[in-house]
């Protein structure tokens, strides 16, 4: 039925390798694991190695931000501020850099960077704004690796690695050295002191120095270090003395070396040097450097010794040869008994003494002996002027007692002394002080003072003081003056002549003079009638009375009525001018008492008076002339005669007493006023010569 | 419930794909071409019923996105510095801080952003493809819009990203304050745009290969 068919083959597909389909896109995936797996390799790699460093305190530290730095490159960062087991540090955890781990060996130094003022600058200054930073230092070789380490306080004075010399350097007084006090060269730093600390004796302090390549050169047996902390004042024969090194050694100390000779071995780390308080000192311990050849020998001094110490110098000619090693009493026996004697023993150098190189004992004893034989002796002198030190000078005596160098085998050589000058030197130095003494230093003082009180009291005296008051005084004189009854009067007086005049004229005129004249006229008149056919002299008496009139006529009223008025207008005048009116209050008060009597003057014054008297006596010549109509002519004349009259009068009236007072007084006070103003402007221009009398 | 379920079940049985109707759907334009078709007539665009290949991408892709995440949390994302105190930031511990700020906000964002939504784009692309070729929990229906969820939230993940890029960009004030990217930066970048490349490679129409299954 059915076709037989093929048994149906099970037929699987082929199961596709999982494999083969597999798409590219999976190296996506396989790269980014690579580059991550890459990247925290690379940051595990580089995340540096974990160090502990202790310090006292973290202050600025902070976990996550402060970094550690080498020569100012960050090489880490700090992971975590903890402390030790009993609280007593503070343990700051770090990463640092693999690169820089080999070198992180037990010479490695670690120190917070803060901001930090001081003698010798800022320091610090970045770290205000970024924060502290934990500093590192250490050599350039790889030792022992360490990871735990002790914070420094602060950097340390030097570098590690810095090349350069270590030496040791010996004082007696510390005060004066501190850490990190400068090394000088010729000024120069060169490097730095370390702690001072004290010998176990406790006699001397050390303190180490680093001196830095290429200056630590310069350190050789020759070098002497001296101190130049703060600065030095010192009076001496060559002046005042002020000696002020840097800034920084002024208020940290500091020491200063040089090479005081030639020649010197140099020295190697460690070596220990003397610091001298001063450079002088230094330098003068040159001859120290072969001491140990120094010839011995011993020198009884008679006198006292007083200010001679040991180390004093020893000088030949004011060149030093030698000092003072010793100081001691003797006993020495003598015919009369023992007898104290005072020994100085001197360390000459024999190749100061100018023997040559090499002389031993033997020959410098030898140089001595002779030396002596020929008068050389030793004498105690002073050190200097101002100074109580006492030295020993080496002086040949040609004249001198003969002597000899005693030798001595188990003793030292005797090198017999003189007595030094030394009374007579002070007693030069007393005089001389006696002589500044009796300087008349406090009588030129107290002259000085007295001339200063003189002056003082000068420009204290009531003169000096009265001499303003004077100008016033003399202004006001003036106007007491110009206010005076009598000038005061003058107007007055004035008014009164010519009230007088005036009543003469009304006398003339009331009857008397007039009616007079005019009886006399006519009978005069009459007399000429009478005379007229008798007498043919009456031309020739009209011809006299006009001489007469003409001579009145020339009389000068006028001119002197306008010298008047001129002496008034310049009085005026005078009063107007800008320096009387300059001239102080009191003085124009005065000018202006003096206007007052002036108008005075003019008001009541001469003038018009005289005016008035005019024009009475010229009614009175009309009187007249009314009366002697008969002689018009005549009576002309004598109208003039009477106006000739009447200027006789005025003038007589000038001429008076009166008048001539008015005119001197007035000059007087005109030049009066002439002087104060000169006064006044003499004062204006120097009102000093109130006070110096010019 | 059970109704339900069983409504459920049925209406899903009664899947028509388009592969069991002799089409194929062109993914570009949407056009439907008889399955023997290998071009899109109208666009040109290479026609297959089913990408072969989609799984493998999907999941290489997801395993590049999960492993740059990694490096993405565990590196600094943001370098801070001002006035020369650097502080670096990693995503997680930037949301820690922003809390500490009283930011909760931005916070939530940040956190949700970078944390939540690129976890849960891991997940849902792990169970849309785990879920192809094995049962699933969520039905034909759900699977289809958890997709479109994850397609369309991937990209707001770059929103940490884009801080980063405009923070480095703006604040660069010398020493006072300099912001700059670091590693996690990129691993990030890198881990949501594989996510999306990941999500773009599912071919969503295997959802339904299930149920052609069951019935056949």
């Amino acid at each position: 039925m059915s076709d037989p068919k093929p048994a149906e083959l099970d037929i699987a597909p082929a199961r596709p390798s999982p494999w083969r389909n597999l798409s590219f896109v999976w190296l996506v995936p396989i790269l980014a694991l690579a580059v991550s797996l890459g990247v925290a390799w690379k940051s595990y790699s580089d995340r540096g190695t974990l160090i502990e460093i202790t310090f006292l305190n973290a202050s600025g530290v902070t976990p996550g931000e402060t970094t550690l730095r080498y020569r100012d490159v960050v090489i880490g960062r700090v992971e975590d501020v903890g402390f030790t087991a009993d609280l007593s540090r503070v343990v700051v955890s770090a990463r640092v850099d693999n690169q820089v781990v080999p070198f992180l060996d037990a010479g490695t130094d670690f120190w917070v960077v803060r901001p930090e003022v001081g003698p010798r600058g800022i320091s610090g200054l970045s770290t205000v704004l970024t924060g502290v930073y934990i500093e590192g230092a250490w050599d350039e070789d790889i030792g022992v690796a360490a990871r735990r380490f002790t914070g420094s306080e602060g950097p340390p004075l030097v570098q590690p690695g810095r090349e350069g010399k270590r030496i040791t350097l010996r004082a007696t007084d510390g005060k004066l050295l501190t850490q990190g006090a400068p090394v000088f060269f010729r000024g120069i730093e060169v490097g730095r002191l370390e702690t001072p600390r004290l010998t176990v004796s406790g006699d001397s302090i050390l303190v180490d120095a680093f001196i830095a390549t290429p200056h630590d050169r310069r350190l050789t047996t020759a070098t002497r270090f001296w101190d130049t902390s703060g600065f030095s004042v010192s009076i001496g024969p060559g002046g005042l003395n002020l000696d002020v090194d840097s800034l920084a050694s002024l208020v940290v100390g500091g020491v200063e070396f040089d090479d005081v000779y030639e020649g010197g071995e140099p020295v190697s780390a460690g070596y220990v040097f003397d610091i001298y308080a001063d450079e002088a000192e230094a330098r003068q311990s040159l001859f120290l450097r072969s001491s140990a050849e120094a010839v011995t020998v011993a020198v009884p001094f008679g006198s006292s010794i007083s200010g001679l110490n040991p180390g004093a110098p020893v000088r030949l000619g004011g060149l030093r040869v030698g000092e003072v090693s010793a100081l001691a009493a003797q006993v020495t026996d003598t015919p009369v008994g023992p007898e104290i004697g005072l020994v100085a023993n001197l360390a000459l150098e024999p190749s100061l003494l100018g023997l040559p190189a090499g002389a031993g004992e033997a020959e410098t004893l030898d140089f001595l002996e002779e030396a002596v034989a020929n008068g050389l002796r030793a004498r105690l002198a002073t050190a200097n002027l101002f100074s109580a030190a006492l030295v020993v000078d080496l002086v040949t005596l040609p004249d001198a007692a003969p002597a000899t160098l005693r030798r001595e085998p188990d003793a030292l050589p005797v090198l017999p002394s003189v007595p030094s000058d030394l009374p007579n030197f002070t007693a030069t130095a007393e005089g001389f002080l006696e002589r500044i003494n009796a300087l008349p230093v406090e009588e030129l003082m107290g002259r000085a003072i007295t001339l200063m009180a003189s002056v003082e009291a000068l420009a204290r005296a009531e003169s000096t003081v009265a001499v303003p008051g004077a100008a016033v005084a003399l202004l006001e004189e003036t106007r007491a003056l110009v206010n005076d009854e009598a000038i005061r009067a003058l107007p007055r007086d004035i008014r009164d002549a010519v009230a007088d005049l005036r009543g003469v004229v009304a006398e003339l005129r009331a009857g008397g003079a007039v009616q007079s004249l005019t009886d006399a006229l006519r009978r005069a008149n009459e007399a000429a009638a009478n005379f007229a056919l008798a007498s043919e002299d009456v031309p020739a008496l009209v011809e006299d009375l006009r001489a007469v009139a003409a001579k009145a006529n020339s009389l000068q009223a006028e001119e002197l009525v306008a010298a008047a008025t001129r002496v008034l207008d310049s009085a005026d005048a005078l009063i107007g001018t800008e320096a009387a009116r300059a001239l102080p209050p009191a003085l124009t008060a005065a000018l202006d008492e003096v206007r007052v009597t002036v108008a005075g003057l003019r008001e009541g014054g001469a003038v018009e008076n005289a005016n008035a008297t005019m024009e009475s006596a010229r009614a009175a010549a009309e009187a007249a002339a009314e009366a002697a109509t008969a002689l018009p002519a005549l009576t002309e004349r004598m109208e003039k005669l009477v106006a000739q009259a009447e200027g006789l009068v005025a003038a007589y009236g000038d001429r008076s007493n009166f008048n001539a007072e008015t005119l001197a007084a007035l000059r007087e006070v005109r030049s009066a006023a002439r002087a104060i103003s000169e006064l006044a402007r003499t004062i204006e221009r120097n009102p000093n010569s109130l006070l110096i009398g010019r | 419930m059970q109704a339900d379920d069983l409504e459920n079940a049925r209406r899903t049985r009664e899947v028509l794909t388009a592969r069991r109707a002799g089409l194929v759907g062109c993914r570009t334009c949407g056009r439907v071409s008889p399955a023997a078709a290998t071009g899109c007539p109208r666009c040109g665009a290479p026609l297959a019923s089913r990408d072969a290949g989609s799984l493998q991408r999907v999941w290489a892709w997801l395993a590049a996105g999960v492993i740059v995440y990694i490096p993405a949390n565990i590196y600094p994302m943001l370098r801070t510095s001002s006035f020369g105190r650097t502080s670096e930031n990693t995503i997680v511990g930037g949301v820690v801080d922003l809390v500490q700020y009283g930011s909760y906000a931005v916070a939530l964002i940040v956190f949700l952003a970078s944390v939540v939504i690129p976890i849960g784009k891991f997940l849902a692309i792990a169970y849309l493809a785990l879920s192809v070729k094995s049962a699933a929990v969520i039905r034909g229906h759900g699977r289809q819009r958890l997709y479109e969820v994850v397609e369309f939230i991937g990209r707001w993940s770059m929103i940490d990203v884009f801080v980063v890029a405009i923070l480095s960009a703006l604040v660069q004030f010398k020493f006072v304050a300099t912001v700059n990217p670091g590693i996690a930066a990129v691993s990030f970048a890198l881990s949501v745009a594989f996510t999306m490349v990941s999500a773009q490679s599912f071919d969503p129409r295997m959802i339904w290969d299930a149920y052609e299954a069951d019935d056949t």
